[in-house]
């Protein structure tokens, strides 16, 4: 059974689930527009801290893989990644200080 | 050199100078509204550009001459986007470098003047006179399918005249013009009127101005998609259709009751207009088309002129171009001779003359027997 | 297109208004895409949008209009500095920019650019140079690198065959109207950084009427180098900015 969630679809197999906005009292550092991921990787080797990667079990509407924050903790928001990317997927936040640490 | 050939004085409406060619053209088109003008030295249009570059920084618009015919079509392309009256001026192997710009502006719908003064080609060629980028002129020279108008005077003050009307085509079908005249016609000194006119400016809501509370616009010419790219054709044919329709200009000369006709432009038609003159002493009853569009071509007019008579003479400055629409819109139905010059070289009266009598001994003879080519 | 900003949170960083929110034509990982992105912030960052009267190439760049939201005249290859020069000898309060790839700039436009900036034509041009011609398939061009293999230098270009690559924005810099050559990279975050400054400066410059001013972003093709995105970016960095060395060519303003 194919699930249909955010913008990108799972592949035959998948395991993971789709990916799941910030729970309630949480943030997220990054808002990515999956369907505009061409699946470069070129943010992959711009963050120092390995918080991206590329979810080879979904597929975009584009045809890519599109990339995914596997850990938000991790995140500085340095926003090296969102510098390099040449299609501008993602924006980049800082946490509020209500939230520091709850990344998720 | 330029010599100064006008008094000092500005040049006013209505006065009577003595003028040269390049010069009034030139100040005819200053005189029109034109904003900006891009050139580059080539004889025997020279004195044009140096005419501009004296007289449109004391008007306060750019001149530029640039590096290359290439550089300034180019230059001009752009500064007639932002919607500026804008004028070029080149010699035949300066349009050819025209041509690839040509294109973009028909399929960009850019409006400008461009003017030839033709001299003998091909390739480097000569300086004198010719009428030989005919078919370059009329027939899109630059690559697609588009047409321009083009304009022929063939006096100094119809240049002038026809100046500001082909910047009102140019804006009002958002087209390239051309005016096509020839090195005597650039060169020649004529005393003329002066008739400025400058014409409406009309609206360009196409024009690249800055998107300051619009949205953006683009002028361009790549539609990439075949669907669309065919749609923009069809529009463009649609508005060349409608100029064909509107916009064709001759003049006729003792066409009442001629027996022959002399179909030229330009520097042909005046030379022509001398052989008439002297043939009509001799009893030939001799009149003259003179298209002033060579594009759309006057061709219901002259196959209509042309069902009258018994024989057509084209006379050109070139081994026979203008000929070809001659014959296309006259459709076999009269004989048609051709009389010409090439390299630069001008016909005389007296050729002109000789071509007529043996049109008319050709078809006195025998009218059944089809026309052999009236040359020597 | 961004999600709410969580409650409290600032925004680092975000999509420039005049950069188009959609998908673009350009392949995975190609420096278009930043470069683009970065003058779309200059633009915005110095409120010339409404009086921006831009140049677009002939070259993958040539939908450059969809995507930066300015007034757009599209040139024939190579002619881009005649088209501005154009635009801004009638146009004195716009703002008139190129941008350009390397087949477009230092091929067939060689002598519009050497013109445009000998004039010292108050300009900003923009020149990607990514060492080969990717929209027509990845055909030599004449910034490509000795030993570098395209489809038309199969066997990698050879210096007696198909001569040396060409140091434009050196070549153009000797002129005194060039009132500023910078050549950037886009090979990391932090060259994408110091790229967005020298852009920033060359557009001063023009606002400044102090002449003619370039930058060159020496850019990845993947696709045209064979690579993957990443082994582009390698290569940006540990070949190509080696022959193209990024940095501050010539800042006329500053001398006397």
């Amino acid at each position: 059974m194919i699930a249909v969630a955010q913008d990108s679809l799972a592949l035959p197999g998948a395991e993971l689930p789709a990916p799941a906005g910030p729970a309630p009292g949480t943030w997220s550092p990054l808002h990515i527009a999956t369907d505009r991921c061409k699946g470069c990787g070129l943010c992959l080797g711009a963050c120092a801290k390995g918080a991206l990667a590329l979810d080879e079990t979904r597929v975009n509407v584009l045809g890519y893989h599109p990339i995914r924050l596997i850990d938000p903790t991790a995140c500085t928001s340095c926003a090296f990644c969102a510098r390099v990317c040449p299609d501008c997927v993602l924006t980049v936040y800082a946490a509020p200080k209500s939230l520091r640490g709850t990344a998720r | 050199m330029t010599i100064a050939t006008i008094p000092p004085d500005p040049l006013h409406h209505g006065h009577r100078v003595l003028m040269k060619g390049n010069e009034a053209m030139a100040e005819a088109a200053i005189q029109a509204g034109c904003d900006a003008y891009f050139g580059y030295p080539i004889t025997p249009q020279a004195e044009l550009l140096e005419w501009m570059a004296r007289r449109m920084p004391e008007e306060g618009r750019p001149f530029v001459q640039a590096e290359s015919e290439l550089g300034a079509i180019t230059m001009a392309l752009g500064a007639a986007a932002t919607g500026a009256r804008v004028l070029v001026s080149s010699s035949s192997p300066g349009i050819s470098l025209m041509a690839e710009a040509m294109s973009y502006m028909a399929g960009s719908e850019i409006p400008m003047v461009l003017v030839n003064v033709m001299r003998g080609g091909p390739g480097l060629g000569s300086i004198g006179p010719s009428q030989a980028d005919y078919f370059q002129a009329t027939k899109g020279h630059g690559h697609g399918d588009y047409r321009v108008p083009v304009l022929a005077p063939s006096s100094i003050g119809e240049a002038m005249a026809l100046m500001a009307d082909a910047f009102e085509l140019a804006e009002k079908y958002r087209t390239p013009v051309f005016i096509l005249a020839d090195g005597t016609l650039g060169q020649a000194m004529e005393p003329v009127e002066l008739q400025f006119r400058t014409p409406p400016r009309l609206a360009a809501d196409w024009a690249v101005t800055g998107a300051d509370g619009r949205p953006p616009r683009v002028v361009k010419s790549m539609h990439l998609e075949p669907e669309d790219l065919e749609v923009h054709n069809r529009h463009l044919q649609a508005k060349f259709a409608e100029i064909t329709a509107r916009e064709v200009r001759w003049a006729g000369e003792h066409l009442d009751g001629a027996e022959l006709v002399i179909v030229a432009y330009g520097t042909a038609a005046r030379v022509a207009r001398t052989a008439i003159a002297r043939a009509r002493d001799d009893g030939f009853r001799v009149g003259l088309f003179r298209p002033i569009t060579l594009w759309p071509f006057p061709s219901a007019a002259l196959a209509g002129a042309a069902g009258r008579v018994r024989g057509v003479l084209v006379v050109e400055l070139s081994a026979g171009q203008m000929v070809e629409d001659v014959r296309l819109a006259i459709e076999g139905r009269t004989p048609v001779a051709f009389e010409g010059r090439t390299g630069g070289m001008v016909p005389t009266p007296g050729e002109v003359l000789d071509a007529l009598r043996r049109l008319w001994a050709a078809t006195t003879a025998d009218a059944t027997e089809p026309l052999k080519e009236a040359r020597p | 297109m961004t999600t709410d900003t969580p409650a409290g949170a600032r925004v680092i960083f975000e999509r420039p208004e005049l950069l188009a929110d959609r998908s673009t034509h350009y392949c995975p990982g190609c420096g278009h895409g930043v470069v683009h992105r970065l003058i779309a912030e200059v633009l915005g960052g110095l409120g010339l949008g409404p009086r921006t009267i831009a140049v677009a190439p002939v070259g993958c760049a040539v939908f450059a209009y969809d995507y930066i939201g300015v007034d757009f005249v599209e040139a024939p290859h190579g002619r881009a500095p005649a088209v501005a020069t154009g635009i801004r000898r009638v146009r004195p309060d716009a703002f008139v920019l190129t941008y350009q790839g390397d087949g477009d700039l230092a091929a067939i436009g060689t002598a519009e650019i050497i013109h445009a900036a000998g004039r010292g034509e108050l300009l900003t041009a923009v020149f990607v140079n990514n060492g080969i011609y990717g929209m027509t398939g990845g055909q030599m061009a004449p910034t490509t690198l000795l030993g570098q293999r395209s489809t038309s230098s199969p066997g990698g270009r050879e210096a007696a065959f198909h001569g040396y690559p060409i140091p434009m924005t050196e070549m153009l810099a000797i002129m005194p109207g060039v009132a500023y050559a910078a050549r950037g990279s886009v090979a990391d975050a932090p060259a994408i950084g110091r790229t967005k400054q020298y852009l920033r400066r060359a557009c001063e410059i023009q606002l400044e009427g102090r002449g003619f001013a370039i930058v060159e972003v020496i850019s990845n093709c993947p696709v045209g180098w064979g690579m993957t995105p990443t082994q582009s970016i390698e290569r940006l960095r540990d070949v190509v900015a080696k022959e193209y060395r990024p940095g501050v060519i010539v800042d006329r303003t500053k001398e006397a």
